[in-house]
């Protein structure tokens, strides 16, 4: 959507008019100038689930006909987010953390309980065919090929639903088999090809009809390295020449990090970051790793005053030093030791974010507790 | 631009084909499996007609007529349906239905048609045979033009309204979670189409008639195309409700009844899908 385009067009109408005096023409121009346009807009979107409550035990199962307790489950709490035409962005975040929920909604396959959310201009859970034909979902632990057949007949069944003209369904097709080197396999059943087989016709299935936008599911879920690192160079490869937007949940970092420039985490059911993934570091890991090698043929035995002790292998020695104080503690040791050599490094990105998630399922646990103790009191 | 209908319905028919002869034993097993049920069927009748002349104005080769129409519809419900409806409860336990969502097409035929069951259309075939070989031993059988029309056309619509129940009771298991006694269900209420609705008498038998004519309206399927061809003058026993051009009438608006309101609850229970974690 153009957001307000008279707002952006003022500047340069001004400068145009002090220029030439040709505001209008430059203005008309400027209309275009904001490109920005989102093709997702998210607001406060909501989704909580009622799931019934299982007791232990085969007398509690037994009331449970009758009687039945409720939880309510928030997956998503009030998400705002956009994403503008031709972004790949990164969903990263724990078990339950909201992600597959996010992009359920995103696709129309469930409703929100609460906010708003548009996609190309159309609300999802309405469900129009307009907007069905212009975007994609593939789940890396789903597959909607047919089983016993050739991904060659789902393939044909998709030309039918998406009425693909033959050429252009031809074209698509043989390039897309190309690219993910998979054309030999078009004839066999699905269910004789391996995962990583089975996950490439998906991915062919999916792009047939050359969505504007894809939501991916862990698409690389259970595969094997080479099959993960082909998958990534193919979505890097077709994100670019078509520039479509592309939305992606992984587990794996390596595949976050080989393809997108913005990452979203979510945990808990809200967003905690959006940003680089290297700005993940600066902004959640309030520590360095301060790595020194000692020249003095004894290594000092008090190391642990100037900050947490990871590792020692004579004669080095690795701190995990609060980034505040990392100035001062470096002077002091130089200060007060001999040292050969001194590396201050970031902590590893997974390091971090797995310190995050813990953190985060934590809470949940907590908040899970509490609500518990809160219906036994009752 | 729509999707073509007739094209998807055709590559659906053309992909089950494919499947059922890649397991072609399996297929041979069903076809042999449902025939033989059905003759068996026609056997027992074959012993009770030993022992009464008709039963209720159905003579035997009427009574035929009536069977040769029971397997036509089931065949037809079985061979395009049923399948669908079974795999919909499925779809919803493991989350499949997702993926039918997200096709830009409508979502209820999408579900309702994704398989044909071919092995089921061998009944078809047998009721063909049997239908003409009774029709002619039918006491002063006469074939007039418009019941060739109306056979087929009431035929349809019967397995139109038992369509209409089947996705009804499918569509319940997107609320329920999980529906497996779906075919037992099924089994029940259809029992009572297979029968002349003429025997349905008496105190007990009359209500029966009555709610499964006008609320579930199950008795009209069969009856009134087996009518029309085997019995197209006399109505004997049940009066103007079992003429049966009262009873063709009420089918045509039975039949719309039942297509809107299964739609309207199949579009009911899409809105309150909940989906499978993955």
């Amino acid at each position: 959507m153009v957001q307000v385009p008279t707002r952006s067009c003022y500047p340069i109408t001004l400068l145009g008019r002090s220029l030439d005096g040709a505001a209008p023409e430059v203005c008309r121009t400027t209309l275009y100038f904001p490109l920005i346009m989102n093709a997702i807009e998210i607001r406060g979107l909501e989704k909580s689930y009622r799931v019934y409550q299982k007791q232990e035990g085969l007398l509690a199962s037994l009331t449970g006909l009758f009687q039945r307790e409720y939880r309510d489950v928030n997956a998503v709490k009030g998400i705002d987010l956009d994403v503008q035409k031709g972004e790949f962005v990164a969903f990263l975040g724990p078990n339950g953390a909201g992600k597959t929920t996010t992009l359920k909604l995103l696709s129309g396959v469930i409703s929100p309980s609460g906010g708003r959310a548009t996609v190309l201009g159309h609300v999802p859970w309405e469900r129009e065919n307009s907007y069905r034909r212009k975007f994609a979902l593939v789940m890396g632990q789903k597959n909607q090929l047919w089983w016993d057949l050739p991904a060659q007949e789902s393939f044909k069944l998709h030309q039918q639903i998406y009425r693909i003209d033959s050429q252009k369904f031809n074209n698509t097709r043989d390039e897309l088999v190309d690219l993910l080197d998979v054309r030999n396999l078009l004839g066999q059943p699905v269910r004789e090809l391996s995962l990583g087989e089975r996950m490439k016709m998906e991915l062919t299935a999916a792009l047939l009809h050359s969505p504007e936008v894809l939501f991916l599911d862990e698409p690389t879920i259970g595969l094997d390295v080479i099959a993960q690192h082909n998958i990534q160079k193919f979505l890097k490869h077709y994100q670019q020449v078509r520039g479509i937007t592309i939305l992606l949940t992984s587990h794996y970092m390596k595949d976050i990090a080989a393809l997108c420039k913005r990452v979203v985490m979510i945990a808990d059911g809200e967003i905690m970051y959006d940003g680089s993934l290297e700005g993940i570091i600066d902004q959640f890991s309030g520590h360095k790793v301060l790595t020194l090698q000692f020249a003095e043929e004894r290594m000092p035995s008090d190391l642990s005053h100037y900050g947490e002790v990871l590792e020692i292998v004579e004669p080095k020695a690795k701190l995990r030093v609060e980034r505040g104080e990392i100035a001062g503690v470096l002077s002091s040791v130089l200060a007060s030791h001999s040292v050969a050599d001194v590396s201050v490094e970031d902590p590893p990105l997974e390091d971090v974010i797995a310190d995050l998630f813990k953190q985060s399922t934590n809470k949940q646990a907590e908040t899970k507790a509490a609500a518990a103790q809160a219906t036994i009191g009752k | 631009m729509h999707p073509s209908y007739l094209g998807v319905f055709l590559t659906f028919a053309r992909n089950s084909l494919i499947r059922d002869m890649t397991f072609r034993t399996n297929f041979l097993i069903e076809v042999v499996s449902s025939m033989s049920w059905m003759i068996m069927n026609l056997g027992f009748y074959t012993l009770v007609y030993q022992f009464t002349p008709d039963i209720e104005g159905w003579g035997k080769y009427e009574f035929f007529v009536f069977i040769a129409t029971t397997m036509f519809v089931n065949s037809l419900v079985q061979a395009f349906f049923m399948p669908n409806a079974q795999e919909l409860s499925e779809l919803v336990r493991t989350g499949g239905l997702d993926f039918a969502l997200l096709k830009p097409i409508d979502t209820q035929f999408l579900v309702s048609l994704r398989r044909v069951n071919w092995s089921s259309l061998g009944n078809f075939f047998v009721a063909l045979v049997l239908l003409v070989y009774a029709l002619p031993r039918i006491e002063n059988f006469q074939l007039f033009w418009w019941q060739i029309l109306l056979y087929p056309f009431y035929v349809l619509m019967g397995v139109l309204i038992l369509y209409s129940i089947m996705i009804t009771l499918a569509a319940t298991s997107i609320w329920l979670g999980r529906n497996q006694s779906l075919y037992d269900f099924w089994f029940y209420i259809t029992n009572f189409s297979r029968y002349p609705m003429e025997i349905y008498r008496g105190s007990y038998g009359e209500p029966l008639r009555n709610a499964f004519t006008f609320v579930i309206p199950i008795l009209v399927v069969i009856n009134v195309p087996a009518k029309i061809l085997a019995k197209p003058f006399n109505s004997q026993g049940g009066g103007m409700a079992a003429d049966w051009r009262f009873l063709a009438l009420f089918t045509l608006f039975a039949t719309a009844a039942s297509l809107i309101f299964s739609r309207w609850i199949f579009k009911k229970a899409l809105g309150s899908y909940r989906s499978a974690s993955s």
